[in-house]
């Protein structure tokens, strides 16, 4: 009788305790801020050091660009007047610039100011190599005029200006950041200011000032946390009122589209910007043989391995630029065709006794490359046992990426996303080789993505891109593409689209064309 | 011995593969690019210029700075490190409340239902994979009921009370801020819970083995054949004997947990110093990850230490 009492007591107290917790949640209480959540913590709100699409979205919405990039891909100005006027040997571009912005700091946006965000990107910046290899100077030409001159002519320049790591920053605010770096404030033009910062969680409220449409809500509070359980969590305990996809597993990424279909949530796509895909290293045997790459090209079931491993949320892809950044539909891959693997392996000697061995690396820290390649073994050891056997071996993504220029990889599962929506940020970067020996990259791009491949035909052509414009530029980056593809040096697996899930009472995230959620058209109902 | 861990962790960290240039500007960036970030870190000193420098800040109690944010790892760690004490504190306190309760029925009742369930309980919590734990225990408390916050240390969009001790409940208590006091406590429920039932295992086996033995020991039988309390016996005559493998298992425990519940971190979003450690390995910030280390160890020390100094004082068998 005795311990029935105590029990009683033990749980009343309980019952009352965590009566009074529940009083205290704020969570119940309507919030004014839109609270949208992701993965990764935010070190720095410098433009100049930023390279996480977190800390990107931020930048995003605290700043503007020159230049923006609509959906059907043509670029328009933001805080650019106009268009850039190109002079006729390629290497001037001139920039006119909008009047009457301010910074959120008072001081007036003009060319001294764009200039001084550019040079100094230019000189700290963590990514400076994507400008310092383009641009010889920067001058400023009038009050609202710059003028770029560069070392060559450079085609893909103006879809630089659109990235958000040359958003323009105060010249005033930054006087004494010139050489350094400003991590934890940032002063810009765009349509929210930064209320506070720390690691965890950020604060931003609309800029009254705003020269172009005004934030639809009254402030966002970023947070973040750790793992993707949380993240999921979160959203479906409304603790958070936007969940953005970066980070989320796909098994929880299928919860979630349930939940949208059954309409309890609901979510927005952008266009795809991720690429999955497998690089072989190609200066060594037995991938040194392009018959043998080729054949592998034959091997992947991509409609597979995007329902195995991602229940279809993944877009198999055949080739390595985003479809949408060629204007249309180029598949220069082959489809899977097992018969054709095996035929081509036979002429080179291997099934049946003779085994081709592929050690196959993939990131231990990344969900999707483990499925994706137990999924790629065993549907090898389902229809090319004959022939071909996959060993798997998983490596932190760190050290990938560290010993990927060192040639330690005979195949491994990487991703890439863009720096800006063009399809020379993808084949430059995994394509672009400085210096060829018989297919075979001894210095450049193609290094330091693992694959040791090069065409001189396709550099050639790569750097030509360079001097041409609109329509005639896309054609020839679609040669590129279809030699890299006879290379076969890479296999482009799938394609990822940015996403995000947010309450029913927020409406439905939009996304510009650079992946970002365009965070000023987010509004409570 | 903290010379040694410090010297180790320089080491280690420049033998494992990956770079900090790397992390922070991406294998793209050219070799100028690379080259200059490398001299901007002072990475392209010679090694041992850089484990001399490292050791001479060391002794002048610098840690260092980040090299992924510029920010001093003191300053880091100063952020971190409450945190992770907090949630350390507070499994403790469960852990023993629990651990020591059921190990002490188990041991008064040898072989009865409650020593049964208490061994089981012991085992089965000492043998649970900690992020299962802790992931079960979120998707029942935190989603299916939604009784409790899913992780972090304050709701979204809430903001901390002035860090004074860096503890968010102290601060908040100081701060006379009742709803931060209330949500600091039911962020803290989940993973303190958690860590605690999981390390509770240890403390009731711990006390249950110690206990049973000591109450076979000539003494307290004779204690008994005096017709002493059985009451009397436990708390004047066998607890006390039993404190000291109890102590320095439950001393042993805390330092472990100084160093951060990596795994529950993790799960729960605690940013604690373990979370901050993975991170900084993640982008190889090797001061970073060096001031983490040594300042766990330089703890770690100190309360062994301070461990072999109370048990000196409760046993005076034991003499340094």
């Amino acid at each position: 009788m005795l311990k029935l009492h105590y029990i009683k007591n033990i749980l009343k107290v309980s019952s009352v305790i965590l009566f009074l917790l529940q009083l205290s949640c704020v969570q119940n209480k309507k919030r004014e801020n839109i609270i949208v959540a992701s993965a990764g913590k935010i070190e720095s709100l410098d433009p100049a050091q930023a390279n996480t699409l977190r800390t990107l979205q931020i930048l995003s919405a605290l700043g503007d660009t020159l230049y923006k990039v609509d959906k059907e891909g043509n670029l328009y100005p933001s805080l650019a007047k106009d268009l850039p006027k190109v002079s006729k040997n390629g290497l001037l571009i001139d920039i006119p610039l909008k009047e009457n912005i301010s910074f959120h700091d008072g001081s007036i946006f003009n060319a001294e100011a764009m200039a001084f965000s550019l040079n100094r990107f230019m000189k700290i910046g963590t990514l400076n190599y994507l400008l310092n290899d383009k641009i010889e100077e920067i001058k400023v030409k009038d009050e609202f005029l710059i003028r770029i001159k560069l070392k060559k002519p450079s085609s893909s320049l103006k879809s630089l200006l659109t990235s958000v790591n040359l958003t323009p920053i105060s010249p005033n605010s930054y006087s004494n950041y010139k050489d350094n770096f400003n991590n934890k404030s940032f002063i810009g033009t765009g349509p929210y200011f930064l209320e506070s910062f720390n690691a965890s969680q950020q604060i931003i409220k609309p800029f009254k000032n705003y020269w172009g449409e005004k934030p639809l809500n009254k402030g966002i509070d970023f947070i973040n946390y750790s793992n993707s359980s949380t993240l999921f969590g979160a959203l479906k305990t409304k603790g958070v009122d936007v969940l953005i996809s970066n980070s989320i597993d796909d098994m929880q990424r299928l919860t979630l589209n349930n939940m949208v279909n059954k309409g309890q949530l609901k979510s927005g796509e952008g266009d795809p910007i991720e690429i999955g895909y497998i690089t072989f290293k190609s200066n060594k045997l037995p991938l040194e043989n392009k018959k043998i790459r080729e054949a592998l090209s034959y091997t992947i079931d991509r409609e597979l391995i995007s329902q195995q491993v991602s229940f279809g949320t993944r877009e198999p892809l055949r080739s390595i630029v985003p479809p949408k950044l060629h204007k249309k539909v180029f598949t220069p891959w082959p489809k899977y065709n097992h018969n054709i693997a095996r035929s081509l392996l036979k002429k080179e000697g291997y099934c049946e006794t003779n085994i081709l061995s592929i050690p196959l690396t993939f990131r231990s820290n990344v969900p999707a490359d483990k499925l994706l390649a137990l999924t790629w073994k065993d549907q090898i050891k389902r229809d090319l046992s004959d022939c071909i056997e996959i060993t798997l071996n998983g490596v932190e993504s760190t050290t990938v990426y560290k010993q990927l220029s060192e040639g330690s990889f005979e195949a491994v599962i990487l991703d890439w996303t863009g720096a800006y929506p063009d399809p020379e940020a993808y084949l430059t970067p995994l394509l672009s080789c400085n210096k060829i020996n018989n297919n075979s990259c001894l210095k450049g791009e193609a290094v330091f993505s693992g694959s040791f491949w090069g065409d001189d035909k396709l550099q050639e052509l790569l750097e030509k891109s360079e001097e041409l414009e609109g329509e005639s530029r896309l054609k020839n980056l679609i040669k590129v593409e279809q030699l890299a593809a006879e290379g076969s040096a890479y296999l482009p697996v799938w394609l990822v689209n940015p996403k995000a899930w947010s309450l029913k009472d927020i409406s439905q995230p939009e996304f510009s064309s650079d992946g970002l959620i365009i965070l000023k058209n987010l509004q409570r109902y | 011995m903290l010379w040694i861990i410090s010297s180790l962790v320089f080491i280690l960290l420049r033998i494992a593969p990956g770079d900090p240039v790397d992390a922070i500007l991406g294998t793209r960036a050219n070799e100028f690019a690379r080259e200059s970030l490398r001299i901007k870190l002072g990475l392209d000193k010679p090694l041992i210029n850089q484990y001399i420098e490292y050791l001479n800040q060391l002794i002048h109690g610098n840690l260092g700075i980040s090299l992924n944010t510029q920010e001093p790892v003191k300053v880091i760690i100063s952020k971190a490190l409450p945190a992770s004490l907090e949630l350390a504190i507070f499994s403790i306190l469960i852990a023993s409340l629990v651990g020591y309760l059921i190990g002490f029925a188990g041991a008064v009742k040898p072989e009865s239902r409650i020593d049964f369930w208490g061994r089981i309980f012991g085992i089965g919590t000492y043998a649970l994979p900690p992020f299962w734990a802790a992931m079960l225990i979120q998707i029942i408390f935190a989603i299916l009921l939604g009784w409790l916050p899913i992780g972090g240390r304050l709701p979204p969009g809430a903001i901390p009370p002035p860090a004074i001790t860096g503890f968010l409940l102290l601060d908040s208590i100081l701060d006379k801020n009742i709803e931060i006091i209330f949500n600091s406590i039911k962020h803290l429920i989940l993973p303190s819970v958690t860590l605690g039932i999981l390390l509770s295992g240890i403390f009731s086996r711990a006390l249950r083995l110690n206990l049973e033995e000591v109450l076979k020991k000539d003494y307290i039988q004779a204690a008994k054949s005096r017709g002493i309390k059985d009451s009397r016996i436990l708390v004047k005559h066998a607890l006390p004997n039993t404190l000291l493998p109890i102590l320095t298992i439950t001393g042993l425990t805390i330092s472990s947990l100084i160093g951060g519940a990596l795994l529950i971190e993790i799960t729960f979003s605690w940013p604690g110093i373990a979370l901050g450690l993975q991170e900084a390995i993640n982008q190889r910030d090797y001061p970073v990850v060096q001031g983490i280390v040594v300042t766990i160890s330089s703890l770690v020390v100190m309360i062994s230490i301070g461990i072999d100094i109370a048990i000196a004082y409760i046993d005076p068998r034991v003499s340094y």
